[in-house]
């Protein structure tokens, strides 16, 4: 195989991994805060993904005003969400809240996914937009490509500003970090948890929007994007966001490589051989937790 | 009231309330009720987007039959009236499983036709193998599940994977110029791995060489990697074994990456997947059981059908396979001249049927010898390009939009 070859699967392992990374952002944060794990997350994604290419397809909205029209619509969805099924949870006995809080989101995958598909049917969508590639050789960048990296990277970096210099962003990491701390220091920890729970929602907008530019979304494709992005926040740690970008890149780059130098049908198992081998090698995880 | 009493009075009313709300049940053999053919349909789950239009279809279907009386049956000396009891199977094994014996103990159809897809074909026949129902399936084109030694069954998959791209090679073997190399993708579904076996041997024996066979998971999304090798490999001919959804970002990805061949091929050029890739698919080539406008035996039945329920072939591109089991049954009944399991099982064996696409012919094992027609994507329109006598345009080769 030729080293452009190389460098082609490189570049798509890149793109697909920083999608990957966008998706766990989300799940991350709501872990760290609200210590849920939300099985539904990676349906959301789907969900959107669909909505953007319907919205796309009938009105040709540019991608920019799609993340502006769903990221608020996913907000109050996760706010509405978390704060009328998940929340009342809170008040029950550990075993039965947390036995709720799975029963809740993967009802909400199941119905969400469903429902999506009968409103929307079950095909596969996405948003055929696309620029004239750059062709370096034998390498061919799309310029579609390059807007999607730059976009996961700016808002990488914005999220970053966000969670450190502004008063919500300190807030949560407070809570993250000592719930009870926070809350003597004034922190409305159940307003700040429903609130970060739609902070992650919208997040997936974001990456609903990214991901339907390059690759197809159906209504039942979110829970295998939920596993990655479980893999993700564990080899990246909990709630730090550089730790899960550089562990999507990490991951969407080994699938890459896998289907180049060995086989492309391990490449959608390989999050889950590397999940397992995390859990049995290092149980406590690789990342740092934030 | 002693409790025995009781016992047996509610024992008697729940089995008489049972008998009573339980789906009227066929009178089989006789010539005054409707024949009745029993069947599933993938309305909902993942198969549905290949079927949902069937139920419909079928219903249409029995219309027009019996508008002419319905099947002629020789042991009561006139037409009887065809029925069908249809349920949705979900595209679940084991619901079709339920089904099926459900229609055969509760509600005594005659005969089954159908299921579709292999993974149903597998486990269905069995049921109709234990009750002495004589099935002809519809779309079950794995080969495999015909060698299990089952008497009562057969099916009309369009087309079977022997004869799936024989006109494809044989368009093929008279360009120029001739290609002299292929690259194999396959989706991982035991149907597509069988095509891509058969083919790549055929493809070898008329002197192209296969440089490559790479096969992907459906939940693949990215193939970079994939396409990085076929790059490198430059065939002449591209050949897609893959259902029609798992390859979409196939198709999107070759064109971004700006992959060039002679010709692509994909063995399920459907208008889902036209619709799906849009100007991606110019220029493409496939295959096709039949069209409208081919002239056949009962090719005006389906065309009406099809028509009044407005099925498009390049939509439903197995609806062929799922009408012929319907013909092939009503002509097995014609041929035994009786409402009888034992004698249409008899008929059925070995037996060549009619159909729009021409005949059918099964082998000992129940395995038809359906064939396709190639087509191609042109100017963004579905033409059958391949055998000449019923194209309905030249192939254009090398495809221009690959270069």
């Amino acid at each position: 195989m030729t080293l452009e070859a190389l460098i082609q699967v490189l570049i798509g392992g890149l793109l697909l991994g920083g999608l990957y990374a966008l998706v766990a952002f989300g799940l991350s944060l709501i872990y760290g805060v609200v210590r849920i794990l939300n099985f539904s997350h990676g349906t959301l994604l789907s969900v959107g993904g669909v909505l953007a290419s319907l919205l796309y397809a009938t009105y040709k909205l540019h991608p920019v005003f799609l993340i502006l029209i769903l990221v608020p619509a996913f907000f109050a969805f996760g706010y509405l969400f978390y704060a009328y099924l998940l929340q009342p949870l809170e008040r029950r006995s550990h075993f039965e809240s947390t036995v709720g809080t799975v029963l809740v989101t993967v009802g909400a995958l199941l119905i969400l996914s469903d429902l999506t598909a009968k409103l929307a049917g079950a095909t596969q969508r996405n948003i055929p937009l696309r620029f004239e590639a750059i062709e370096i050789g034998e390498i061919v960048i799309s310029t579609t490509q390059i807007w999607i990296l730059g976009g996961i990277a700016v808002l990488t970096v914005a999220m970053q500003v966000f969670l450190r210099k502004t008063w919500f962003g300190r807030a949560i990491r407070a809570v993250t970090q000592d719930p009870v701390g926070a809350r003597i220091c004034g922190v409305d920890s159940s307003r700040m948890k429903a609130a970060t729970f739609a902070f992650g929602s919208s997040i997936v907008a974001v990456a609903a929007v990214l991901y339907s530019m390059s690759f197809p979304v159906d209504p039942y494709m979110g829970f295998g994007l939920t596993v990655k992005a479980f893999t993700i926040i564990i080899l990246g740690g909990i709630g730090n966001l550089v730790g899960a970008l550089l562990a999507g890149l990490f991951l969407g780059v080994a699938e890459g490589l896998t289907g180049f130098f060995w086989k492309p049908e391990w490449a959608p198992a390989l999050s889950v051989i590397l999940l397992l081998l995390i859990l049995v090698v290092f149980p406590k995880g690789l990342g740092r937790s934030r | 009231m002693n409790k025995s009493l009781r016992g047996a009075l509610l024992c008697a009313s729940v089995a008489g309330a049972l008998t009573c709300a339980g789906p009227a049940a066929a009178k089989l053999n006789s010539c005054n009720d409707p024949i009745v053919l029993g069947t599933t349909i993938s309305e909902t789950g993942p198969f549905s987007t290949l079927a949902d239009k069937w139920r419909k279809l079928t219903e249409v279907f029995a219309e027009e039959v019996n508008k002419g009386g319905g099947i002629m049956v020789k042991a009561c000396n006139k037409k009887v009236p065809v029925k069908f009891v249809i349920y949705d199977d979900q595209s679940v094994p084991a619901t079709a499983v339920s089904l099926y014996e459900k229609m055969a103990t509760v509600d005594n159809v005659d005969f089954f036709v159908g299921p579709d897809w292999s993974s149903l074909g597998g486990p269905v026949p069995p049921i109709a193998e234990k009750h002495k129902i004589p099935m002809v399936a519809a779309n079950v084109a794995s080969p495999a599940l015909y060698d299990r030694g089952l008497k009562y069954l057969w099916g009309t998959p369009f087309p079977v994977v022997p004869r799936w791209s024989e006109r494809y090679f044989d368009m093929v073997s008279k360009q120029t110029p001739k290609p002299q190399s292929i690259f194999f993708v396959t989706h991982d579904n035991p149907v597509m791995k069988g095509i891509t076996a058969y083919w790549s041997k055929k493809a070898e024996a008329q002197g192209i060489k296969v440089l490559g066979s790479e096969t992907f998971s459906p939940d693949l999304k990215d193939f970079t990697a994939m396409i990085a090798k076929l790059r490198a490999a430059k065939p002449d001919i591209i050949y897609i074994a893959a259902f029609d959804s798992a390859s979409v970002p196939l198709v999107q990805q070759m064109r971004q990456l700006k992959v060039k061949a002679m010709d692509v091929h994909h063995v399920m050029l459907t208008g889902s997947l036209a619709r799906q890739v849009g100007k991606d698919i110019e220029g493409m080539t496939g295959e096709l059981s039949w069209y409208p406008g081919i002239k056949g035996a009962y090719s005006d039945l389906v065309e009406t059908v099809m028509q009044r329920s407005d099925v498009n072939m390049f939509d439903y591109i197995w609806t062929l396979g799922r009408l012929s089991s319907y013909l092939v049954m009503m002509q097995a009944i014609e041929k035994a001249g009786a409402i009888d399991r034992e004698k249409v099982k008899d008929a059925l064996y070995k037996g060549t049927f009619k159909s729009p696409a021409g005949d059918i012919v099964f082998d000992e094992r129940g395995f038809p010898d359906t064939g396709a027609f190639t087509v191609q994507m042109q100017n963004g329109k579905v033409n059958v390009v391949w055998p000449p006598h019923v194209a309905t345009s030249k192939p254009v080769w090398p495809s221009p939009s690959w270069q």
